[in-house]
């Protein structure tokens, strides 16, 4: 039981807690700006846009 | 932009760099990722295996009932755990760190702990599926492991999630894709639900109809906030990456994650309608359960509008078409568990397989088929090695798609009879078993074709390790880089 | 540009919320409800259950009846069950502070069981574990015959042997079947199911 009471009270502390000091801290760093804009970070100049990178397997060349 | 190779090489161009970049960071993953993708095939089987028992069970209840560790109650809940926990999570592990380290932009570093870790994690599996086929089953949905078992998944785990977690500390410069929104909150969101249910149901175990509150706060995450979010994850990464389109929408992808993290976890208690708790823990999940057609929605829009257009890449990949498969499975899941949750509807639906089908629409149809769009994605990446057969993709995708189509429709239509008959008070109780009886053989023989699929798929597997089939003489799609060649040809 | 501490914050909070409503609220109340006394009688409700009684619950649970029996009887607004005959009254929080763990379940491929011990007699409960066939005709319920022990007869019959056995596992002449430990505590534990005593949350419900 009392472990469990630490769990229930230390988790509630410690979830709040990182919160809120990563909160501040993302505040004060400009973590709010320039949340766009980021769908074609996975491409890149050897698999650009426009280049599919799947298939089926084809029979060999004789 | 310097790396190694370019500081050993200064006339190697961009291109030529990205692609040792990402070859380098697909070796440092295959030990580890393949070890995941093998042990994970290896429990899908076995829960097959064990399902198409429980599932005969039902049809003939005088089947193999002397054994006592073959009895229902305790092969139905060893298939749960070994699909749960061997396989569904293990796949996850696997696609979620190479996506990881792709996505970062980093080698994963110290790969034996992991390959420990993902012994580990095994030894787990097994040790627990014993036991509960011995008779130490806790009865706890989803958590049905014994407690001798459980420590040692949580300490594998906490060397796999840890992993995530430092990739994505030390990622290369730029912007964080939503896939590794969607990766780094199922690595810090799956410890936590795990510890505290282990604490408060397994340790130190509460009292009375509490349990029924954290058990399912529990089982239903693990669903929504550790596998939906690694498939969400694998969706936003291979429909794009695949076609060579960009996501339509980066603004909504990212409003669905938040979403998704705020209903979702209040959604357990739509589980326990009815049962005995205050009236506003269960109007709570209602309420969440309801707005995920936000989430839902967004997802939906957006994967089908970067579909838009080309759809003719379900003929030529097989990644996008378990992918999509997968993605719309979880629009009419998501749908259907929302619609679930409404009381009028749920007095019919609770207590009956439609629910049973609903699991399996979720982890099946959605999941397991995205996990299998993803390992047709990695897997050539990190053997470097084609996929033997294109007929083994072919069979393996239709006996998996029309299987679980079959056996989700049978276990809905089975599960209304059922629910109409239970909720009827002039109809007897014993023929609402009678009603749904025709629908459960349906369902067995749709297990059939499920577990053909699988291990169609674990030899097509097999035979990707052993390098089956003739070397290609023009590569498909993923050739991997040799740079000599590259600088002559760029 | 960094967005590490945003996410962190986001992943926590949201989970947090959640995790105080559904895991730290019922643990800090549901989990604390204590038995009512009955100031007239001085009865304990819900009343204790013996030690057999107990025992019978990890028996439930390796064997796994919850995957087919449910333990709840839904209020009258939100369901049948009340019309169905599964109990005088909705279930409450509170009946289920004896239980480890507790059985709610979700399915009822079989009967519910809330209220089984006032239906059911001790002699029943095992000729029906040992063949649900014989007993209940038409179930797909599972044999438990592992549970029981077929034997020869030393001398007299044993007392708590089976009777009235039929069916292709009944005991040949000059055999009986008695039921193991597991079985005996699971049984008992079946017929302390009886959410029939008072309790002051839940009278209203059961007149609807």
């Amino acid at each position: 039981m009392i472990v469990a009471g630490i769990l229930i009270l230390g988790g509630l502390i410690f979830l709040s807690g990182t919160a809120l000091i990563a909160f501040y801290w993302a505040a004060r760093d400009g973590q709010f700006r320039d949340l766009k804009k980021g769908s074609e970070v996975i491409f890149d100049e050897d698999e650009p846009i426009g280049r599919p990178t799947d298939h089926f397997p084809v029979k060999p060349q004789a | 932009m310097t790396t190694l190779a370019a500081s050993l090489n200064p006339g190697l161009n961009e291109r030529t760099l990205e692609k040792i970049e990402r070859s380098a960071i697909d070796d440092s993953a295959r030990l580890p990722v393949l070890l995941f993708f093998g042990t994970a095939i290896f429990w899908l089987v076995i829960g097959s295996l064990l399902a198409l028992v429980a599932a005969f069970k039902m049809n003939l209840p005088g089947l193999m009932d002397g054994e006592a560790w073959l009895t229902f109650g305790r092969v139905r809940p060893a298939h749960l755990n070994t699909v749960v926990y061997g396989w569904a999570s293990a796949a996850g592990i696997g696609v979620g760190l190479w996506l990881m380290a792709r996505l970062c932009r980093v080698a994963m570093m110290h790969t034996s702990l992991l390959i420990v870790a993902a012994i580990f994690w095994n030894l787990g599996v097994f040790v627990g599926t014993l036991g509960i086929l011995a008779g130490d089953s806790r009865s706890i949905e989803w958590l049905e492991f014994p407690g001798y078992s459980t420590p040692i998944l949580f300490i594998a785990y906490a060397f796999i999630g840890i992993w995530g977690v430092i990739m994505f500390r030390f990622r290369k410069p730029g912007h964080v894709y939503v896939s590794q929104w969607y990766l780094l909150a199922a690595f810090l969101w799956f410890p936590w639900l795990y510890a505290t249910v282990n604490i408060l149901l397994i340790w130190q175990p509460i009292l009375g109809s509490a349990q029924g509150a954290v058990n399912w706060w529990f089982a239903h995450n693990v669903l929504g906030l550790w596998f939906t979010p690694i498939g969400l994850a694998s969706a936003y990464y291979m429909i794009p990456k695949v076609i060579g389109r960009p996501i339509h929408s980066y603004y909504l992808s990212i409003l669905g994650f938040w979403s998704l993290a705020l209903f979702y976890s209040w959604n357990g208690m739509h589980h326990l309608i009815g049962g005995p708790f205050p009236a506003w823990m269960i109007s709570a999940s209602v309420v969440a359960s309801i707005m995920m057609f936000v989430p839902v929605i967004t997802v939906a829009i957006n994967h089908h509008m970067t579909m838009k257009g080309q759809f003719e890449g379900l003929k030529w990949s097989p990644t996008l078409r378990f992918t999509v498969f997968g993605a719309m499975s979880y629009t009419i899941v998501s749908f259907q568990g929302s619609m679930m949750a409404i009381p009028t509807l749920n007095q019919i639906t609770h207590f009956t397989h439609y629910t049973i089908g609903h699991s399996h629409l979720g982890l099946y149809a959605f999941f397991t088929m995205m996990m299998f769009g993803a390992m047709y994605y990695i897997v050539p990446r990190l053997v470097g090695w084609e996929w033997p057969s294109a007929s083994l993709i072919r069979w393996h995708f239709w006996l998996a798609a029309i299987g679980i189509l079959i056996m989700v429709g049978a276990l809905t239509l089975g599960g209304i009879i059922q629910g109409l008959a239970l909720y009827d008070p002039a109809v007897n109780f014993m023929n609402s078993m009678h009603f749904a009886s025709p629908w459960l053989w349906i369902r067995s023989f749709s297990g059939i074709l499920l577990t053909a699929a699988h291990v169609i798929f674990a030899v097509h597997f097999v035979m990707m390790l052993l390098h089956v089939g003739a070397k290609k003489a023009e590569p498909t799609l993923f050739a991997r880089p040799i740079p000599e060649e590259e600088t002559l040809t760029a | 540009m960094n967005r590490l501490p945003l996410l962190f914050l986001g992943i926590f909070l949201t989970f947090a919320s959640a995790w105080a409503g559904l895991v730290a609220y019922p643990y800090l109340t549901l989990g604390r409800l204590l038995p009512v006394t009955n100031e007239e009688t001085g009865e304990l409700s819900p009343p204790p259950i013996s030690g057999l009684a107990e025992a019978g619950q990890t028996v439930y649970a390796a064997n796994g009846c919850l995957y087919c029996h449910s333990q709840q009887v839904r209020p009258a607004y939100l369901s049948t069950d009340i019309a169905k005959g599964l109990g005088p009254r909705r279930t409450v929080a509170r009946d289920y502070i004896r239980s480890r763990p507790a059985f709610l379940g979700t399915m009822r491929t079989g009967p519910d069981l809330t209220n089984v011990g006032l239906r059911y007699s001790a002699e029943w409960q095992h000729r029906h574990l040992y063949e649900p066939g014989e007993v209940s005709k038409g179930s797909i319920m599972p044999a438990f015959r592992y549970l029981y022990v077929m034997q020869k007869i030393q001398g007299a019959p044993s007392a708590d042997a089976l009777k009235d056995l039929t069916g292709p596992h009944a005991p040949k002449p000059g055999y009986e079947v008695v039921p193991t430990e597991d079985a005996k505590a699971l049984v008992a534990y079946l017929l302390s199911l009886k959410r029939d005593y008072p309790l002051p949350e839940s009278p209203e419900e059961s007149l609807e």
